[in-house]
């Protein structure tokens, strides 16, 4: 009988010990402290189309704070990495995803780490650089992956795929260069988008959904200005970055745009603050997390900024050695919409349909361009064809899916009225409809039947019968 | 008992519950599974047989008795409140100082609106499901007088003189106009298709009267709603305005100063394939605004943004000063604050080019928007007090009224009206239902193409394999429960599948819903939506001689030559009661050049007479055209040996069709529903 009460005393001790050591590991939990990308020295100038030490940094290390506990050191989270960048928190907050370099040549990677055991594992296995990730709902991932090939060019195209690193599909397919991901509210994912081929444009925020359909115009700079940072959408209905402008010289500024009409609501809160930000990040209200320096000659620190009085405030992290970029805070968030996809891989081509062609933002300012009767639709090397509108101005087009193309409008003399305009790409499936060429991006449509969808679509390109099947190769 | 005795029972009642509990269990995973079209919907057999249970015992436990505030008025020093409470069929005064209801007035059947004469001494709340008015007496605080209306009456005004009481009869398309001396009916206007808004001139000379359905137009025809304008005078309709574009005019309004005339309404994009909803391509939300001296231009706005809608726009009041209006978004719990000078100015300084432009511009609401001011659950009618200072807001599904100061533009406070705490599954369901929360950027709610929880008489061209194919007539939602299939290709077993994923990926275009919210939808939708009273064409369940005719028509064998008629091919084989449909699919001839080749869902003609148009792309304007156009071959039942006669009796049977529940009870309009609303 002793012996039996000894050995449930035993359990019980045990089983007490074992209790407090996990309570005691969970007491670890991040939840609360600053993530941020320290960079030593200079930071090399960016490169806005490459990435380089914009998007990703040698020698770059990933830190955490404890801002509420100063008298704790700053822990380093990738040790073993050469560099790692780019830290972005799941909508749990329990892990955290960055793009990181095992050795110095090696191949930029996506890695995600549990932040309560700090346990890391590799998400991409790519040949080529894979970085800026970001969460997606549903246990995925958005991010930027390096790519070569006819239709894209050089330059990173967007991909998606499982947080194990399987199902990984590409969802942008224009020659533009996409780095800077977010994911909004409402599930789609905010990017910055250049323009590479036939010739290299300003970067500007375009929204798509993740599975590539729908990409539109979300914002863009005056000219002279560029997006430098990734898109923060706040609690009050806001998306905030960081804007360069070549005629200011104290360096780049925050901007504010409404999300509910991001191209007409563009807000400078910092004119009147005399330096350089290069991140920003929400921390609740109108308060801000953000990476500044006075002058080219500091280093860029973390500080607070109130974007209601339009001040910054308290000193969060300094050093004189690094860099301090990229912060963002590990805490709970409200998870985005996960969007429903109507994309169907078995389908080779998606549907686009315009309601008038001679519909432009000009037209109601006494436009005198003479009036459109057909376009044509230009591929990256070629015309896919010319096809005619209808009466009313419409066209409706089965288009190959993943292929962009342009299309310009042109008269009965054969002349081109209008375009080539920006780069399409349909996905497979996809249905897609615009009111005009180069329309006003607020107006919509009205409500008329448009004559093109009494008949039946017409196949671009338009010398094939046909749509070869396509084969896409992931790693 | 040896303890081995109990080891063998025990033993034997284990086995015995794994035997039922596993295959048990995969039978329920396949029943539920099907019954929802997912795999992953939890096991929980009350979300089905408790929360969509008809059973009367059942409901009165699970169900609440709500008020659901819907209209209001303010007595003339603002300290007293009149709100319709529309599923309690009552008429509640409210302290508005102490925030508390003082006193509950029986009225008719689902009552609509509520005005109070000038020296506020009588109150008149229109009864929509009673086909009758309530005169209050507002010392005693009773019903002390009922007048009889027109179908469906809602809307109510006084003439100048207040001799007269117009009366907007929603279903019977057209106006009464009652002599409140004689209490008799004197006219009858015709109006723009089911009206239900009305204002008086600021100089009572003249009278606005709102549509919420189009005139009818074949698909493809420009969408036209009627603004009736009527002489208060002569009392006879001066102008049908046609709107353009747009539908569900719910109220209008006029400023003091009576420069413009004000309505709220929908501009839908049916005709457009349904294939985004990004850019608005599916829905957009606004308001009217008639300029009433000049060249009395038409110009419509929208309230919405870019990225954000501003769902199912209600009701529209403007304060005494002139400068601002108040609109109650209902399908997204908000008020939009709107500058009326900067319309005004808007108005100067555009050309008809721009302001035809505007009407379609998602931006331009910022020039004239200056605030939202966000609300309770639903909020539908809007009351000034009488110094501009406060507004009154129902907040229909929340049972409270919401108090805005209209300086601050700030929500201060609500009052509690005393209705249940709890939130029931199925009024959960309702409030998704009217939230177009559940819809991509908030552009429309369930609501919005089933207002009243029927159908909005649009054809729509929704996504399929190509666009400007199968077109499809909105269905109505009233007593669907017992009638599956759904949709028009039947595609769809229950209502479950009906709004599950494929509702979200083409129709919503965001997250589906979540189990939870998906149960309360579907509950609401089975149990909570119900049939008006048909009191138009069978208000007490005896048929007119020319009904009993067609009656027999509808059940007839044999046709007019002596030949019998096969039995697939007789009315009442496909279309037999309680809900006039077999359940079936069935080719009646009506495949449009447009359409795939299939089998339609026969659907069910309770009511049928509000259900137009008719067919599944709507072609049919009224029911006769069925059988005078389109049926040619007769294969929507042996009808073209039919004499003028005996066609015009059928039609006149088919529009005595009624809900269920009315032929079971037998109901006539003076008695009490049988059911109460969720």
């Amino acid at each position: 009988m002793n012996r039996i009460k000894s050995n449930i005393a035993i359990i019980f001790i045990v089983t007490i010990s074992l209790f407090s050591l996990f309570s005691s590991c969970k007491e670890k939990s991040m939840e609360g402290m600053i993530v941020f990308t320290q960079v030593s020295g200079d930071l090399p100038d960016a490169n806005y189309t490459s990435g380089n030490s914009w998007r990703y940094f040698s020698n770059s290390r990933i830190v955490a704070l404890n801002h509420e506990k100063p008298e704790e050191s700053l822990k380093v989270l990738t040790n073993g990495y050469f560099s790692a960048c780019s830290p972005q928190i799941s909508y749990d907050g329990k892990s955290m995803i960055f793009t990181a370099q095992k050795e110095q040549n090696d191949v930029w990677q996506i890695w995600e780490m549990d932040l309560e055991n700090l346990k890391v594992k590799q998400v991409t296995f790519s040949n080529e650089n894979c970085v800026d990730p970001a969460y997606l709902p549903g246990e995925r991932m958005v991010f930027s992956k390096f790519t070569t090939n006819n239709t894209v060019k050089k330059g990173y195209s967007l991909f998606t795929c499982n947080l194990d690193g399987s199902n990984i599909n590409q969802i942008t397919f224009n020659p533009h260069t996409y780095f800077a991901s977010t994911v909004l509210h409402d599930g789609r994912v905010l990017t910055i988008s250049s323009q590479l081929y036939p010739n290299q444009r300003d970067g500007m925020f375009m929204i798509l959904r993740p599975d590539g359909t729908k990409a539109e115009l979300f914002y863009k700079s005056l000219k002279g200005s560029e997006i430098n940072s990734r898109g923060w959408e706040t609690t009050n209905g806001k998306v905030v970055f960081i804007e360069s402008d070549s005629n200011n010289t104290s360096g780049s500024n925050i901007i504010s745009v409404k999300y509910n009409r991001p191209l007409h609501s563009s807000v400078n809160l910092t004119s009147t603050i005399k330096g350089d930000f290069h991140s920003i990040y929400p921390m609740k209200d109108d308060r801000f997390l953000v990476s500044y320096r006075s002058s080219n000659d500091d280093r860029f620190s973390l500080y607070e900024f109130d974007s209601e009085n339009k001040t910054l405030g308290q000193t969060i992290f300094k050093d004189k050695n690094y860099n301090a970029i990229e912060a963002i805070v590990v805490k709970k968030q409200k998870r985005p919409k996960k969007l429903p996809s109507a994309v169907n891989m078995d389908v080779k081509t998606g549907l686009l349909l315009c309601q008038d062609i001679n519909f432009s933002n000009t037209h109601l300012q006494g436009n005198t361009n003479s009036k459109a009767v057909s376009l044509e639709v230009v591929g990256i090397d070629s015309s896919l064809g010319i096809v005619d509108v209808e009466k009313d101005g419409s066209f409706y087009l089965k288009v190959e899916a993943d292929m962009p193309f342009r299309i310009q409008t042109i008269d009965i003399n054969g002349n081109i009225v209008n375009g080539p305009g920006s780069w399409i790409y349909l996905r497979p499936n996809e249905r897609r409809g615009c009111v005009g060429c180069h329309e006003n991006n607020e107006q919509v449509p009205n409500n008329v039947q448009p004559l093109s969808v009494r008949k039946d679509p017409i196949l671009i390109p338009v010398n094939r019968k046909k749509v070869k099947n396509k084969k896409i190769s992931v790693d | 008992m040896k303890a081995s005795k109990l080891l063998i029972i025990f033993g034997v009642i284990v086995v015995f519950g794994l035997v039922i509990f596993y295959p048990g269990r995969q039978l329920a995973r396949e029943h539920v599974n099907y019954m929802t079209a997912v795999d992953d919907h939890p096991l929980e057999c009350t979300s089905c047989h408790l929360y969509m249970s008809n059973n009367k015992f059942i409901s009165k436990i699970i169900n609440e008795d709500y008020y659901s505030p819907f209209n209001l008025a303010v007595s003339n020093n603002g300290n007293l409140l009149y709100v319709i409470a529309q599923d309690a069929n009552e008429l509640l005064v409210v302290n508005s100082e102490k925030g508390q209801v003082i006193s509950k007035i029986d009225v008719g059947i689902y009552p609509h609106s509520v005005i109070l004469n000038k020296d506020e001494t009588i109150a008149y709340v229109s009864n929509q499901w009673s086909d009758n008015v309530s005169v209050i007496d507002l010392t005693t605080l009773s019903v002390i007088e009922t007048l009889k209306t027109g179908n469906g009456p809602s809307g109510l005004a006084l003439s100048a003189n207040e001799k007269h009481l117009y009366t907007v009869n929603t279903f019977g398309s057209d106006l009464s106009v009652i002599d409140l001396e004689t209490k008799e009916e004197r006219k009858r206007l015709i109006t723009g298709n089911n009206p239900t808004g009305i204002a008086l001139s600021p100089d009572g000379k003249s009278l606005y009267v709102t549509s919420r359905r189009p005139n009818h137009a074949s698909y493809g025809e420009p969408l036209i709603s009627d603004m009736t304008e009527v002489n208060d005078k002569t009392q006879r309709v001066t102008k049908h305005t046609g709107i353009e574009s747009a539908y569900l005019m719910e109220n209008v309004a006029f400023t003091p100063s009576g420069d413009l005339a004000m309505m709220t309404l929908i501009r839908p994009k049916n005709l457009i394939p349904a294939i985004q909803v990004e850019s608005g391509w599916m829905m957009n939300h606004g308001i009217g605004i008639i300029e009433q001296n000049g060249e009395g231009r038409v110009i419509q706005l929208l309230l919405d943004e870019p990225n954000n809608y501003y769902s199912d726009p209600f009701d529209i009041v403007i304060t005494p000063d002139g400068k601002k209006a108040f609109v109650s978004s209902s399908g997204v719990d908000y008020i939009s604050v709107i500058d009326i000078d900067a319309i005004r100015v808007l108005m100067a300084e555009s050309s008809p080019e721009m302001l035809e432009s505007f009407s379609n511009n998602l931006g331009i609401s910022s020039r004239y928007v200056l605030e939202r001011i966000s609300t309770g659950a639903n909020p539908k009618g809007l009351a000034l007090s009488p110094n501009g200072k406060l507004l009154y807001v129902a907040e229909q599904l929340e049972d409270k009224i919401g108090v805005i100061n209209t300086e601050s533009l700030e929500a201060i406070g609500s009052i509690d009206l005393g209705g249940p705490k709890r939130i029931t599954v199925a009024r959960s369901g309702r409030r998704l239902f009217n939230s177009a929360g559940h819809t991509f950027q908030n552009q429309y709610a369930c609501y919005t193409c089933h207002p009243d929880n029927h159908e909005d008489g649009l054809v729509y061209n929704m996504e399929g394999k190509n666009m400007g194919r199968n077109v499809t007539n909105t269905q109505s939602l009233r007593e669907i429960g017992d009638t599956s299939p759904f949709k028009w290709n039947g595609k769809n077993q229950t209502v479950y599948k009906q709004d599950g994923m494929r509702f979200s990926t083409f129709l919503t275009r965001t997250e589906p819903y979540s189990h939870k919210d998906l149960d309360a939808l579907v509950s609401y939708i089975v149990t909570g939506i119900k049939y008006p009273p048909n009191l138009m064409y069978n208000p007490n369940g005896e048929l007119t001689e020319s009904q009993l005719r067609g009656k027999l028509v509808f059940e007839r064998t044999v046709d007019n030559l002596g030949n019998v008629i096969p039995e697939n091919n007789r009315c009442i084989t496909c279309h037999p009661p309680p809900y006039y449909t077999n359940l079936k699919m069935a080719d009646v001839g009506t495949l449009a050049k447009s359409d795939d080749s299939i089998l339609f869902d026969t659907p069910h003609l309770n009511d049928i007479y509000a259900s137009s148009p008719y067919l599944h792309d709507g072609r049919a304007k009224t029911l006769e055209d069925i059988w005078t156009k389109y049926n040619d071959d007769d294969k929507h039942g042996r009808a073209n040996d039919m004499t003028k006669i005996q066609l015009n009796d059928l039609v006149e049977y088919l529009k005595s069709l009624r809900g269920p529940i009315y032929n079971q009870k037998n109901l006539t309009n003076n008695n009490t529903p049988p059911y109460k609303h969720n």
